[in-house]
């Protein structure tokens, strides 16, 4: 007698190879059979006319502190990622003694935008070293998540203030490594670091006041257990992408560790700014590097409201002239008719239909609710207006706090990234799953790539993409146990619709810790995903299985 | 209008808005240096705004022609 | 590789050309680095250079010109 089957679906394994029509049996929390299978089994999931896959990995998230209070980072789970990668970026909860999380609360608050209340009241604060923070999420989970520690916290630990001050001394070196081993031991999957972030202060976080021997020695502790290095690089700066790959490649092949950097990002703006990096990553893997760029499958939006200056109207001189106003001085132009006459104008004889039409008000905020999502041509139109005076006189009567959103404004291109995702070299990740949550939302990238890659662009075949965000991704990041329907493997397994599997829109949401607001996207073309053989979500609704695991 | 670049030195070409990783929008100048070879520079939305101001410019394209040490201005 | 005192990678045949550079000392000085990696300069030429081909630390850094250990800053034009 098995838990599952789920039966009669198009088996897609995550090895790449062709789908085949088959079961697959789950015993105890691991795959006990694949193909055809006969016996019974206390459920069954009727898979007839959909995939069945490995479940996703998402190898770049900001989960640290929702996973606390939420064991799905929801919506992730609902998009079939059934294990998500935190404590990237230089930042992990832990291992953090009581008196220094005020300092890494106002980082955690630069980059994944929570409210106040997420680090006050939505859990108990217990432990310090990374075994504690091990336990703390591991009591509720129910979706898998292998954990990075952070060199920033790391570096805090051992050198206190002076961690953002000033270069390490051997001693504190030698510190470091062994407080990396005790967090490798507890199941750290490796340790990330941090070239570009900056605290709530603009002060560059405590990874970047690191000398490249530090790195090194951090880097030979990685050897020891043969985990990941991952680092955020400088973005659209391609001569220091390339020197970041050169110095991670020096790690990787002095070390034998695996290197990743996140995100990569192709723009118009340096059009060689992706091919060039991709070029030299495969110039160091023919060396024996292993230095992984991650690309995500999202297009890049741009958001702004009229609070304050953006250089969304850099291309509009008098726009630009107003904005850059005092609040008060502003305040009085966008209420002048003379000037806001002469703004409108400026934005085309439609009134800026074109230039500005398929802005979408973002919502949550002071705009009214029933207006979120909408477009600003859409808004306009019901109002009786141009859009560009539409655009004025709606940030008005709300205090000039309103989102607006100009979409797929960088990474954009699917004629163009779709070939880079289905390179060989390059790892699909860098969702940023769980930061700048009053930004936009970071869920549903691997819905999109399906949408986007497989289906409109036909970039990947469904096998490929599958492999690319389960078999690969584990394979990359050492995670022995996941990403292939494999008899012996942990039974993490999404059914999804081939033909509908995508992102929803993009809503605000006020589930975070004191009503906090977040932009998300709920899934489509999902039926059912099991984590560790327990059905985790199906018909659109979460379970009470909880049944995920720190994995290693 | 401020002075333009001087003989020999790194000179705006361009510049356009992009869209930041954090759902800014950032610019990106183009600059040319002496030896003739042109490279990428990400501003942030503050370091942008700031160009333009030092540069009297109300438009990315009026950048062109700018010396680098505009950027550096008010930094 | 980029040590302090030290040069950057040294391209092995498998390698193609790139933009060469440094990583700052500890509590090193612009000027030093300057000094460092375009010997025989005066330092306020050499100073111009550096700042000039790394407007990604100089521009934006807060407190501004403060160096970081992990900064990479490059010795040469990007190269044509």
């Amino acid at each position: 007698m098995f838990d599952v089957i789920v039966r009669g679906g198009l088996v897609v394994d995550g090895s790449g190879q062709p789908g085949f029509q088959g079961d697959v049996a789950v015993k105890d929390g691991r795959i006990a059979a694949v193909g055809r299978v006969e016996g019974e089994a206390r459920q069954v999931v009727d898979a007839a006319g959909r995939v069945v896959a490995p479940g996703f990995i998402d190898p770049h998230t900001h989960f640290d502190v929702q996973l606390l209070w939420d064991g799905a980072a929801r919506p992730a789970l609902e998009h079939g990622v059934t294990c998500v990668v935190p404590g990237n970026c230089s930042l992990s909860l832990a291992p953090l003694k009581a008196a220094d999380r005020p300092r890494v609360v106002g980082m955690f608050q630069q980059i994944e935008e929570m409210p106040p209340e997420a680090f006050t009241t939505a859990f108990d604060w217990t432990w310090e070293d990374f075994a504690g923070y091990r336990a703390a999420i591991e009591k509720a989970l129910s979706i898998n998540v292998a954990p990075l520690v952070g060199h920033s916290v790391i570096r805090l630990w051992v050198m206190g203030p002076a961690a953002q001050e000033r270069a390490a001394t051997p001693d504190e070196i030698a510190a470091m490594q062994d407080l990396l081993r005790q967090c490798l031991d507890a199941g750290a999957v490796g340790l990330s670091t941090s070239f570009v972030d900056i605290d709530e202060n603009g002060r560059p976080v405590p990874s970047r006041f690191a000398q490249f021997e530090e790195l090194d020695a951090l880097a030979a502790v990685l050897g020891e257990y043969g985990r990941m290095l991952q680092c955020v690089p400088e973005f659209y700066a391609t001569d220091i992408t390339i020197a970041r790959i050169d110095q991670f490649a020096e790690l990787s092949l002095k070390h034998n560790i695996p290197t990743t950097f996140s995100p990569l990002f192709d723009t118009s703006a340096v059009p060689d700014n992706a091919p060039r990096a991709i070029a030299r990553v495969e110039e160091q893997f023919a060396r024996g590097a292993r230095v992984w760029p991650q690309m995500q499958t999202r297009p890049i939006d741009i958001s702004f409201s009229l609070l304050r200056p953006s250089l969304f109207f850099a291309r509009l001189p008098r726009w630009v002239r107003v904005l850059r106003l005092p609040l008060e001085a502003r305040l009085a132009a966008l209420r002048d008719p003379d000037t806001v006459a002469k703004l409108v104008a400026d934005t085309g004889p439609d009134g800026g239909e074109a230039m500005m039409g398929r802005l979408i008000l973002r919502g949550g905020d002071a705009a009214p609710a029933e207006l979120a999502g909408k477009t600003l041509s859409e808004i306009a139109k019901a109002r009786g207006q141009v859009p560009a005076q539409a655009l004025i006189d709606l940030s008005l009567e709300h205090g000039l706090d309103v989102a607006f959103l100009s979409a797929s404004q960088g990474h954009q291109s699917t004629d163009r990234i779709g070939p880079m995702l289905a390179h060989p070299l390059v790892h699909i990740g860098a969702s940023d799953g769980g930061a700048h949550i009053a930004s936009f939302s970071t869920y549903g990238d691997t819905g999109y790539l399906f949408s986007e890659f497989v289906r409109k662009g036909r970039h990947l075949s469904l096998e490929q993409a599958v492999a690319k965000i389960t078999g690969e991704t584990a394979d990359i990041w050492g995670l022995k146990d996941r990403g292939r329907l494999q008899p012996g493997l942990a039974a993490d397994i999404v059914v999804f619709d081939a033909e509908t599997i995508d992102r929803e829109a993009e809503l605000p949401t006020f589930d975070m810790p004191g009503d906090g607001m977040r932009y998300v996207r709920a899934a489509r073309g999902i039926d059912t995903v099991l984590v560790n053989g327990e059905v985790a979500y199906a018909n659109g609704a979460y379970t009470e299985a909880r049944a995920g695991v720190v994995c290693v | 209008m401020s002075p333009r670049a001087g003989e020999g030195e790194a000179v705006i070409v361009g510049a356009e808005v992009v869209a930041g990783h954090d759902g800014s929008a950032e610019l990106v100048v183009r600059l040319r240096h002496a030896n003739g070879a042109e490279a990428p520079l990400v501003l942030d939305e503050e370091a942008g705004l700031r160009l333009m101001r030092n540069c009297g410019a109300s438009h990315v394209d009026d950048l062109a022609g700018q010396s680098w040490r505009r950027i550096l201005e008010g930094s | 590789m980029s040590l302090p005192g030290g040069e950057t990678i040294s391209a092995s045949p498998a390698l193609s050309r790139q933009r060469r550079f440094v990583t700052p000392g500890p509590d090193e000085t612009v000027e030093a680095l300057a000094l460092r990696a375009l010997p025989g300069q005066p330092v306020e030429a050499a100073v111009d250079a550096i700042r000039s081909w790394n407007l990604h630390i100089f521009a934006m850094r807060k407190p501004a010109g403060l160096l970081l250990g992990s900064d990479v800053v490059f010795v040469e034009p990007p190269l044509g």
